[in-house]
């Protein structure tokens, strides 16, 4: 009973400031959800399956550019076009996975790498389905009930998939699965002495975290009206990594904290210092690992934990 | 112990790397409730043979029969499934999780749910996490790791750090267990310790097979004693037979050892 109203207390307040800000904040906000929906899902697949894929936002990309594609240029209707573009990212996920059950770390990050750039080279090359370098815009939005999605009802669009991305995480993160994929993580061998089916276990992880992504991905397509490469481009699907890495891999709160601020800090230091603001996330990058590799909620564990102790210490 | 009825049982077993024949046709088996030591000089092939029982790697002849239903073929995971759960010889936590989350992944085979109940949260799903959190709780009491229940699986000393291997085995509810080399590193209270803990396990009617250079631990253990030199089994007999094994003397201390060495009583060994 308390979690269903925390949960419907923060949908509740998640589904009324886009209502309450100014239109550009209204967009810097249900940006800032895209980036944690994503950032949550990479989170598990990166932080606690282990798995080092660099092909996570080109998965949003692909739920974008098939809901887009299908909608405008095949005339599907919405609740059919959702169920397709997800399935189609789930079994370019599925096939791309196998990558991930033979390779580890780095040659996995070079594999996935090289399928997000793959992503992009179709992208550009696909003429008129794609939009080629300019991608597609100025598309119809999408109508629920003849009513058109737009606006603050896209935001409230995108914290219900962040929310249902969440809820879904937490579940497997607190269940048998979410132990096999940290237990592989940490020593496959031992995982599988103890009868984790590695391999299965990592397929599956990277398949429903992409899919995630891809559900993040197609409510984005639709907040600018265009989706176009540079987007879903190799500096972006780094960025992810640092809001992972900053935040705390492993930890969902982590990687909220990490996309939060890594966005707000982005969209604060760009209006001054313009693209040196990438230097500005370099450098915090480099000092919170050097400080605490477990991020900054390593870092705040650190500081609370120290509080404690010396509490203790004072009175013995 | 009254040793029950054979739960694994070996023949032929043979495994080569290139030109080097590290297990040559070797058998025996292991009952359910018996403690049977595997012991050699270094190099004899103990390892590859728990390699081999744990599906690590297919062997070139042989049969490893449980039930009497071969399980060569089969990859770890599924082996674990079967009931044959180990320790490593080099403890292999699961650094990132706590102790409680460590011997909860040992339970991993006896768990039925699947994910679709985990997701739609069904009472069913939380009474088995449940359960299983109070098993693994009952395992770690019963290796006496009670205390560091919320330590950090890094912050461990080794000997605590064997225990939870242990525990984490156990959870699996195992029809045979292996240990590799549990003593090594132990000091002499926690050699003790694991040795009453071994003990309980066999009496509890689970198969123990361990690999153990520590004589004294393994001597006061095995119920039998099974001895391999270069790959092949040299002996098979009870440990107080073993130590007078002119075959097994010569393994380990040379040709020059067996001349002065009592033959007479070796007659007892692999008979």
């Amino acid at each position: 009973m308390g979690a269903a109203i925390r949960w419907g207390g923060a949908a509740l307040i998640m589904c009324v400031v886009p209502f309450l800000l100014p239109l550009y904040e209204m967009d810097v906000y249900r940006k800032m959800l895209f980036w944690v929906a994503l950032a949550i899902s990479y989170n598990f697949l990166f932080g606690i399956a282990g798995q080092m894929a660099l092909s996570h936002f080109a998965f949003a990309g692909i739920g974008a550019y098939t809901v887009v594609i299908l909608m405008t240029q095949a005339g599907v209707p919405l609740l059919l076009a959702i169920p397709l573009a997800l399935g189609l990212a789930g079994i370019l996920a599925f096939i791309v996975s196998f990558a991930a059950t033979r390779l580890e770390g780095f040659y996995l990050a070079l594999a996935t790498l090289a399928f997000a750039q793959l992503f992009i080279v179709i992208l550009d090359e696909g003429g008129a389905l794609t939009g080629g370098t300019g991608g597609l815009t100025s598309y119809k939005l999408p109508l629920v009930f003849g009513f058109e999605i737009q606006g603050p009802w896209l935001a409230i669009a995108m914290a219900l998939v962040l929310l249902l991305t969440l809820a879904f995480l937490l579940r497997i993160d607190r269940s048998w699965y979410g132990r096999a994929c940290r237990a592989i993580r940490d020593n496959g061998e031992a995982a599988a002495a103890m009868g984790v089916d590695v391999k299965r276990t990592k397929i599956m992880a990277f398949t429903l975290t992409s899919v995630m992504a891809a559900g993040a991905g197609m409510v984005y397509a639709f907040f600018d009206n265009t989706v176009n490469p540079p987007v879903f481009g190799l500096e972006n699907a780094f960025m992810l990594l640092f809001m992972v890495i900053i935040g705390g891999s492993g930890s969902h709160l982590g990687a909220i904290v990490g996309a939060v601020l890594l966005r707000l800090l982005q969209d604060m230091l760009e209006p001054f210092v313009g693209q040196f603001h990438v230097m500005g996330l370099g450098i915090l990058m480099v000092v919170v690992i050097l400080v605490q590799p477990k991020g900054l909620v390593g870092i705040w564990d650190d500081l609370v934990g120290r509080k404690r102790a010396g509490r203790r210490k004072a009175k013995p | 112990m009254t040793a029950g009825k054979t739960f694994i049982e070996i023949s032929n077993l043979s495994k080569r790397f290139g030109g080097l024949t590290a297990v040559d046709d070797v058998d025996f088996e292991v009952r359910e409730g018996e403690v049977l030591g595997l012991i050699g000089p270094n190099g004899a092939g103990k390892s590859t043979t728990f390699n081999l029982i744990c599906g690590y790697y297919p062997a070139n002849t042989g049969s490893i029969r449980l039930d009497g239903k071969e399980i060569i073929g089969q990859p770890p995971h599924k082996i674990a499934a079967l009931g044959i759960m180990r320790t490593f010889q080099h403890n292999m936590p699961f650094e990132g999780m706590s102790v409680t989350e460590n011997v909860m992944v040992g339970a991993h085979t006896t768990l039925h749910g699947g994910l679709i109940p985990v997701l739609l949260g069904t009472g069913r799903a939380r009474s088995e996490e449940r359960a299983l959190r109070k098993k693994a709780d009952e395992l770690i009491d019963f290796v006496g790791l009670s205390e560091e229940r919320d330590t950090p699986v890094t912050s461990l000393s080794f000997g605590q750090g064997r225990l939870l291997e242990t525990a984490r085995a156990l959870a699996g509810e195992p029809r045979l267990i292996l240990f590799d080399e549990p003593a090594a590193g132990l000091t002499p209270s926690e050699c003790v310790r694991l040795s009453e803990i071994i003990r309980g396990i066999a009496d509890r009617g689970i198969a123990v097979l361990l690999i153990e250079h520590d004589m004294h631990f393994l001597m006061s253990l095995a119920e039998r004693v099974v001895v391999l030199n270069f790959g092949s089994k040299i002996a098979d007999a009870l440990p107080q037979d073993i130590r007078n094994n002119p075959a097994v003397i010569q393994a380990y201390l040379g040709d020059a050892a067996v001349i002065g060495a009592d033959t007479e009583n070796g007659s007892g060994a692999d008979a």
